[in-house]
């Protein structure tokens, strides 16, 4: 047998075989060594933990400016199938960890101005907060990297923010009316606080911060809503000044407040305190 | 000769097919990103909720740790970036406000360390 015989024998697998390595070599490079890059991500692929951060992130700004519409859109941007199911959710996981930094109220309260059915747990409104000594998240993990048909994400849409957030930001609280209330049945030495906004309706919400010599306690209002949206309270000690400053305000919207002695059928309690707050 | 050339030439088909296939049909995908991977609108758009709380809580700190979820740049450059980004995609005069309020302040800003988490 000649030499052009045997090689009109190999037939095209040297053909094949060729094509099996560039193939490979092209895949090598496409996959492992100039894979392509993602710098450009969306918010739906975060890792699980930056999105609960984002997530609660929105919670706090809704906070801050009240503006549902703009919570919305970026709750959207999450991906989540039921935004207020998954900030309840969250909301949850906070709460059994022991919500050391009092952010499922921020949680909750996107939720209900969601339309979601919002059980306010009673730890919650009554809980002293820890000075806060969590760290934060360590190494930041690396993205897995996965094949597949479909980088949506990338080209998401992006929602703008709607333009207006709350026009009296930064307005101070004033106090409208501070009464003692003298009434047995109550706790002794109870501080109960109303907020409402300029047009004297109740808000959900608002952190206040309780303050007196050697310590403070945050609560927020809206955690009893059986006393209404605007309403939170605190237990005073008997002969010590309290003071009460409304956040965002840098300066307490009252101040030495304390427990009144009260007296009734002949006898002397403790009483408290009502005060109504609110934005001028 | 010839079949040399025809080889490389299926080589070279192979390597097209691949490269093809790799970036364009089943490119890889990034999941569980880190907020540092985020395009510029989003990133702009989560300094904006960071200044937004900024303006409600006064909190220097806190809001230079919420920033830093964004990567290992300085928060104030991380602000900056978030300001240029929202004068030139038109946010509104409010939105420009409350960015220029943060990144004003973190030019002057120290880390004490400690604190709250996010």
């Amino acid at each position: 047998m000649s030499a052009d015989e045997k090689k009109s024998q190999r037939g095209p697998w040297y053909l094949l075989f060729g094509l099996a390595i560039g193939l490979g070599l092209g895949l090598l490079i496409s996959w492992g060594i100039a894979p392509v890059t993602y710098t450009d991500t969306a918010p739906v692929s975060l890792q699980t933990q930056f999105k609960d951060q984002y997530r609660l992130m929105i919670a706090r700004a809704y906070q801050a400016n009240g503006d549902v519409g703009r919570a919305q859109s970026r709750l959207a941007l999450l991906g989540d199938p039921d935004p207020g199911a998954a900030l309840l959710a969250q909301a949850d996981r906070l709460l059994a960890a022991g919500d050391p930094d009092q952010a499922a109220a921020a949680l909750l309260a996107l939720a209900e101005a969601l339309g979601e059915p919002v059980v306010y747990p009673t730890a919650v409104a009554t809980s002293t907060p820890t000075a806060a000594a969590t760290a934060p998240p360590g190494g930041r993990p690396t993205p897995t990297r996965r094949p597949t048909s479909t980088p949506t994400a990338v080209f998401s849409p992006t929602p703008r923010p709607t333009p207006t957030p709350t026009p009296t930001l930064g307005a101070y609280f004033t106090v409208i009316v501070q009464e003692e209330v003298c009434n047995p049945a109550l706790t002794p030495g109870l501080l109960q606080i109303e907020v409402q906004d300029a047009s004297r309706q109740p808000i959900a919400g608002m952190e206040i911060i309780v303050t007196w010599p050697g310590g403070q306690e945050r609560l927020f209002t809206g955690l009893k809503p059986e006393l209404g949206n605007g309403y939170a309270d605190f237990r005073m000690a008997p002969g010590v000044p309290y003071a009460v400053r409304l956040l965002p305000d840098s300066v307490p919207a009252a101040s030495d407040l304390r427990a009144p002695t009260c007296i009734a059928d002949g006898s002397s309690f403790t009483g408290g305190l009502r005060l109504l707050l609110r934005q001028p | 000769m010839d079949r040399w050339i025809k080889f490389l030439l299926a080589i070279a088909a192979g390597l097209a097919l691949g490269l093809i296939y790799g970036w364009l049909i089943s490119p890889v995908e990034y999941i569980d990103t880190t907020p540092e991977t985020l395009r510029a609108d989003y990133r702009s758009d989560y300094v904006l909720m960071v200044a937004e709380v900024y303006h409600r809580e006064g909190d220097l700190d806190l809001a230079a740790r919420r920033l830093a979820l964004l990567g290992s740049q300085p928060p104030v450059q991380i602000a900056a970036a978030a300001l240029d980004y929202g004068l030139s995609a038109g946010y509104a005069p409010l939105d420009i406000a409350l960015l220029q309020e943060l990144a004003t302040d973190l030019q002057t800003w120290e880390p004490t360390g400690g604190g709250r988490q996010p």
